[in-house]
Formats: structure tokens, C-alpha cells, sequence
């Protein structure tokens, strides 16, 4: 009886959203202009290209609708699509002139100015003088860092659950009619009040070169960034999920500037310059108080005998220590054990 | 303290020899329980790549409140062992400075002299009873180094956590309040104190949980759980087994020297000895005969 009564406006609910889902008219959903997803939705859309690599070509329809990029157009970025079946094609390039209106300026909307961010950092192909540094192969690109994220609300107070907070929006019907503009704006404001990764998630996004041993080598890198970052308690901390814990950017972005403007330890505009590096733990966010040696704490130090001698030998010692006083215990343990399980062994007997 | 604590008790014909106070008893549980807590907030940080950290840590509350459960559980700790220094020297103070002033003997190498006796500090009987030790495990003899009041093994319990509570204690309260240390000493010596405290804790929580639990808990003689710790009583099989020399003074010292029970090794302790049937089937496969100078304490009583 309990259960009937129950489930019955749960039924309700069930169907009422199944009819607004069916209801809706398309262009919530999507952006499909061209009708790519006749083709593209389905999963095991594939090909094996000239590198004998396999392709997905797959688009999850929902999860591009719910990306940061889900009002682009699929011809915004895959601007060489001209015709089915199509040409060969080209990679993509981020920093193409979409077919986005920015609002504020009413431009069509780039990425572009990000280049000349980039390309002075110290990720840029170039040095200061202008000419190619060694190994510009190995810089990242746009899509080395970047996928296309899914919007990440904020939990707002009140709200345990990270979400869209219909109390919000709420407000924004007051003025705004299109449900479809309130809901993109909500989201893109919402995510981008806070960081669109976890620490552990970008963490491993620098890694994926900054742990690999040919790469640390090959560029002279004191150390495998992502490794040794794993060793202190903040990269502990987020591998065990902490959000509030610094990572790779907390400390290495310039307050007020974005990712593409990090610079080199020897770059006096860098944070991580002896001479500012006492500001990035002191920040009222973080140690409010600390002091400049504070900060020269080693994050990165390593257990190397060439890096950090003092730490090596320093470990080696408790090593040293831990086995030469486990061991002789453990001897002693397993001969009493033997002693008490063979009482009547001996070496005498066997003459 | 005499009175309190009769050196012998005996319950339902079983003698019990006094061991720990209630004072100690009190020190030692809680300084273990804040032990065990600490091992099981800490492990998950210094193994935190391992499949199991996670879960364990979320057992106390994740990375937002066990890192509080840690530092609680360090004060603990530490207040424990301040107030044990505090308590050592008090009774040292009241039993033996006072005495030697009294009787107007207090110089500097009186004190050390009465400071070298204390209970706690290794003597060369300890030295001996470790290479008598080492030739009964390795079959030399069948005789079981008859231990003192304190063992070799127990001064070792004793001073092992003590110089881990003076390392990781020192070196968590720096980690803990490094903004303000830092004002004092250079960053670099986070990084020294972050090794000292998770290497020393790894070596203190394999110390005591493999080598002193086996002792007091899993040996054969004491297994499933050694109780002196909770009654601060132990029983007779036991204080024979490790404290015999002492055994001997403390029932000549009562009048009991009729009841002196010969001593007996780990290996033939009567409290965990094989039934004399399943005693003979053993010896029978292995040898066919058994020899009577091996059997020397044997099966006792």
C-alpha cells in the first residue's frame, strides 16, 4: 500500500518530464546546423586513417550540448568541411575567427590573442630574440592542454550539490525570455567563477610532458614537475580529491593572468623568480604570514643523488636506519618462532 | 605503593607479579590508542598513490577533517609524553635526590650514578642476556637467559618510541605551525622535517606493531592477547619464561621459596605446550627416540 502510494506521483514526475524532453523544440538541444550528427551520433563511427591509427568519429550529442563549446557550430571549427564525403582533413585550429558573436565587443569571437600570450611564455616556440628555441616541436599546442570541457557548476551556499540552481535562474526569466540564452549564460558564468579542473586533474594534465623522462631531459627540467609535486602534501592532498589544495597553476599563473603567460624560473616576471617567489605562499588564500623562507621551501626536491645530495643522503639514513633495526628484530622473531614451533631440533643430534 | 600493589597476587590458585601501576597503565593505553590513530591518519598521506589510501582516509573523515584527527591525536601524544618525562624525573626527584641529600651525599656522580640505575637504562646484563639469547635461538643451549625486573627487549620498547616521539613530535609541531617557524629557520628544513616525520613513523608503526605486538600479544606463550597491560599483573608462566632472576628474588622476598617453579625457555612453556601425546607422535616421526637432555625444563609441571 506504501509502496503504490508512493510511486504513483514519482510516475507522474517520470511522464511529465518525458513529455517536456519530447516537447522541446530541437534548437535547445543543439547546434546540428548542417546535419553532421545524421551521420556522426552514431557510436561506432569510425575509420583507420593513413597512420594505420583508428579514428572514433563519434559525437555524443548530449555531451557536446552540455561542453563549453556547445553553441559552436560544427563548421566553426571544421572550417575545411565542405561536402560529403568529405576531403581529407585538416586538424583543427582554435585560433580561427568563429562564427560566435562576442558579445561585449559584437566581434566575431577568437582565440587569437591567446598566441601572442603563448608564444612569449615559456611554453612560446620562440625565444626573446625571436628565434626558434630547441626542440619547438615539444611546446604544447592548444589541444595538449585543452579538451572541450563540460560546464562545471558551483555549488552555491545552501546547495550541497553542484548544479544548475533553479533559484538563480529564477531570476534571470525576470528580463531574459530565451530559456536557451539563460541556461548557456548561466553555465558559462557559473564555470567560469572557479576552476574548470580539479588539482589532481591538472596535476595530470602537466605531467603528461612534465613527467616524461625524455622531455624533462632533452629540455634541461630540474625535475619530473608532476612527480615530485605528488610528493608534498598538496599533491597528496589532491589525489585525495581536495579541491582547496594548490596545484601546477596556483603557484606558477601570475595573479590576475591566465595559464598562457607562465614564465621561466629565470624570467624576472615569472612567480617562481627568487625575487617574488616569498608572494605565492603568502597570499591570503594560502600561509597569510609566511615569510620568504617560507617559500623557499623545495616543492620539487627529489630523492636524487645528483639533485638533491642532502635529501638523498638525508632519506638513505632513515633507510639505513629503518632496515638496520627492522632486520635484526625480524631475525630474532623468526628464530623464536622457530624455536617454540621446533623445540626439539638441534644440531648436535644429527652426529 | 607496596600496599596498593601486593608483589604477588593470586587468583584461583594462580600467582600474578605486579608490573605497571595504574599511572603507567593510563599513560601507556592512551599513548597507544593516539599511536594507532595517528598510524592509520598518516599512512594514507605518505602512501597516497595506493589503492587502499583513499579509503582508509575517508574512514576518518577525508582530507578534510583527518588531517585534524592527526594533529588532535600528535597533542595527545605529546602531552603524554611530556607529562611521562615530567612524571620520570618527579619520582626520580622524590626517591632519589631527596635520599642522597638527606644523607648529604648529593654530588654530581652520585646522581648519575643513581640516574644509571633507573629502570629504564640498559646495563650490561641486557648485553649478556642478548648473546645468551641469540645461543638459545640458534639451538646452543636449552637454557633461556633468565631476564631481570626490566629486559633487554622492554628497555628497547621503551627507548625506540621515546626517541620517535622526540623526532616526529619535533618535526610534526615545525610542519604544523611552519608559517611561523619559518620565520626563524630556512624552507629547506620543511622539506628535512617532512622525510624525518613520515620515514621515522614508518619505522616507529613497523617497530611496534610487528616486533612489540609479537612479543606481548602473538608469541606462542602469550597468544590471542597479553593482558598485563590493562591488569599491570603478570602471570607466573611468563615472569618465569622472561624475568626468571627477578622471578627468583621476588618469591624469596615474599617467603615463598618452596614454590619456586624451575625455569623454563619460549619452547617449552607449559602454558602453550603440546599435549604429551602429541608430543610423542612428533618426536617419534622425527627421531624414534627422544632425548632426555633436550627435554631439560620440559613439559614442567
Amino acid at each position: 500500500m506504501r509502496l503504490q502510494s508512493r510511486s504513483r506521483p514519482l510516475g507522474a514526475v517520470i511522464v511529465l518530464v518525458l513529455v517536456i524532453i519530447y516537447l522541446l523544440p530541437a534548437g535547445v538541444l543543439g547546434s546540428d546546423v548542417g546535419n553532421c550528427l545524421l551521420c556522426h551520433k552514431y557510436p561506432g563511427l569510425s575509420r583507420v586513417d593513413e597512420n594505420a591509427e583508428m579514428r572514433l568519429l563519434y559525437v555524443n550529442e548530449e555531451i557536446f550540448n552540455n561542453s563549453v563549446h556547445g553553441k559552436v557550430k560544427c563548421e566553426g571549427c571544421h572550417t575545411d568541411i565542405t561536402k560529403i564525403p568529405h576531403e581529407p582533413v585538416k586538424p583543427v585550429d582554435c585560433l580561427a575567427v568563429c562564427h560566435i558573436i562576442e558579445p561585449a565587443e559584437e566581434q566575431k569571437f577568437s582565440h587569437k590573442s591567446v598566441e601572442a600570450f603563448l608564444e612569449d611564455s615559456v611554453h612560446g616556440k620562440k625565444d626573446k630574440n625571436g628565434n626558434e628555441k630547441k626542440y619547438s616541436e615539444d611546446m604544447p599546442t592548444c589541444k595538449d592542454c585543452h579538451d572541450n570541457p563540460m560546464f562545471r557548476p558551483l555549488a552555491f551556499v545552501k546547495k550541497v550539490r553542484a548544479g544548475v540552481a533553479e533559484d538563480a535562474l529564477g531570476r534571470c526569466r525576470v528580463c531574459h525570455k530565451k530559456e536557451e540564452f539563460i541556461y548557456r549564460f548561466y553555465n558559462h558564468i557559473t564555470t567560469r567563477l572557479h576552476k574548470s579542473r580539479s588539482p589532481l586533474n591538472i596535476a595530470q594534465s602537466c605531467a603528461r610532458c612534465h613527467d616524461d623522462p625524455k622531455l624533462v631531459a632533452r629540455h634541461n627540467l630540474n625535475t619530473r614537475a608532476g612527480f615530485s609535486y605528488g610528493d608534498t602534501y598538496h599533491g597528496k592532498a589532491a589525489k585525495m580529491l581536495d579541491e582547496t589544495v594548490p596545484d601546477c597553476l596556483d603557484c606558477h599563473v601570475p595573479k590576475g593572468q591566465s595559464v598562457h603567460q607562465m614564465h621561466g624560473n629565470d624570467d624576472p616576471r615569472a612567480t617562481t623568480h627568487p625575487e617574488n617567489r616569498g608572494q605565492i605562499c603568502s597570499s591570503t588564500d594560502c600561509h597569510p604570514g609566511a615569510s620568504v623562507q617560507f617559500a623557499n621551501y623545495q616543492v620539487h626536491s627529489e630523492f636524487s643523488k645528483e639533485k638533491s645530495p642532502a635529501v638523498y643522503w638525508f632519506t638513505t639514513f632513515f633507510y639505513i636506519l629503518t632496515g638496520g633495526t627492522l632486520l635484526p628484530l625480524m631475525v630474532i622473531m623468526f628464530l623464536d618462532l622457530l624455536r617454540r614451533l621446533f623445540p626439539n631440533a638441534t644440531f648436535r643430534r644429527r652426529k | 605503593m607496596s600496599e596498593k600493589y601486593p608483589p604477588i597476587k593470586t587468583i584461583n590458585g594462580r600467582k600474578y607479579f605486579f608490573r605497571f601501576n595504574m599511572n603507567l597503565r593510563i599513560q601507556h593505553i592512551i599513548f597507544a590508542a593516539s599511536i594507532i590513530i595517528l598510524v592509520l591518519t598518516g599512512m594514507p598521506l605518505k602512501f597516497s598513490g595506493t589503492p587502499w589510501a583513499p579509503y582508509l582516509y575517508s574512514m576518518f573523515g577525508g582530507i578534510a577533517i583527518a588531517p585534524w584527527v592527526h594533529k588532535i591525536s600528535g597533542s595527545i601524544m605529546l602531552i603524554v609524553f611530556v607529562y611521562h618525562i615530567y612524571w620520570c624525573i618527579k619520582i626520580f626527584y622524590n626517591n632519589h635526590i631527596l635520599r642522597l641529600k638527606r644523607e648529604g651525599k648529593r654530588t654530581i656522580g652520585s646522581v648519575t650514578m643513581a640516574a644509571l640505575k633507573l629502570p629504564m637504562i640498559p646495563n650490561l646484563k641486557d648485553a649478556k642476556d642478548i648473546i645468551d639469547l641469540m645461543k638459545y635461538l640458534l639451538y646452543f643451549t636449552n637454557k633461556h637467559p633468565e631476564g631481570d625486573e626490566w629486559t633487554w627487549k622492554e628497555k628497547f620498547d621503551y627507548w625506540a618510541p621515546f626517541w620517535g616521539c622526540f623526532i616526529i613530535g619535533a618535526s610534526g609541531i615545525i610542519i604544523w605551525k611552519k608559517e611561523l617557524f619559518t620565520q626563524y629557520i630556512p624552507g629547506d628544513l620543511i622539506n628535512f622535517c617532512l622525510i624525518a616525520h613520515s620515514d621515522e613513523a614508518l619505522l616507529a608503526a613497523l617497530f611496534l606493531f610487528i616486533w612489540h605486538w609479537y612479543n606481548v600479544h602473538f608469541s606462542t606463550s602469550v597468544f590471542p592477547m597479553g593482558t598485563v597491560f590493562l591488569t599491570g599483573y603478570l602471570p607466573e608462566d611468563l615472569m618465569i619464561e622472561e624475568h626468571y632472576a627477578h622471578y627468583v628474588r621476588v618469591m624469596k622476598k615474599e617467603g615463598l621459596e618452596d614454590e619456586i617453579q624451575p625455569p623454563h625457555g619460549g619452547h617449552s612453556n607449559p602454558a602453550c605446550n603440546l599435549t604429551d601425546e602429541a608430543k610423542n607422535l612428533f618426536s617419534k616421526s622425527k627421531n624414534g627416540s627422544s632425548n632426555d637432555s633436550l627435554q631439560q625444563g620440559g613439559s614442567g609441571i
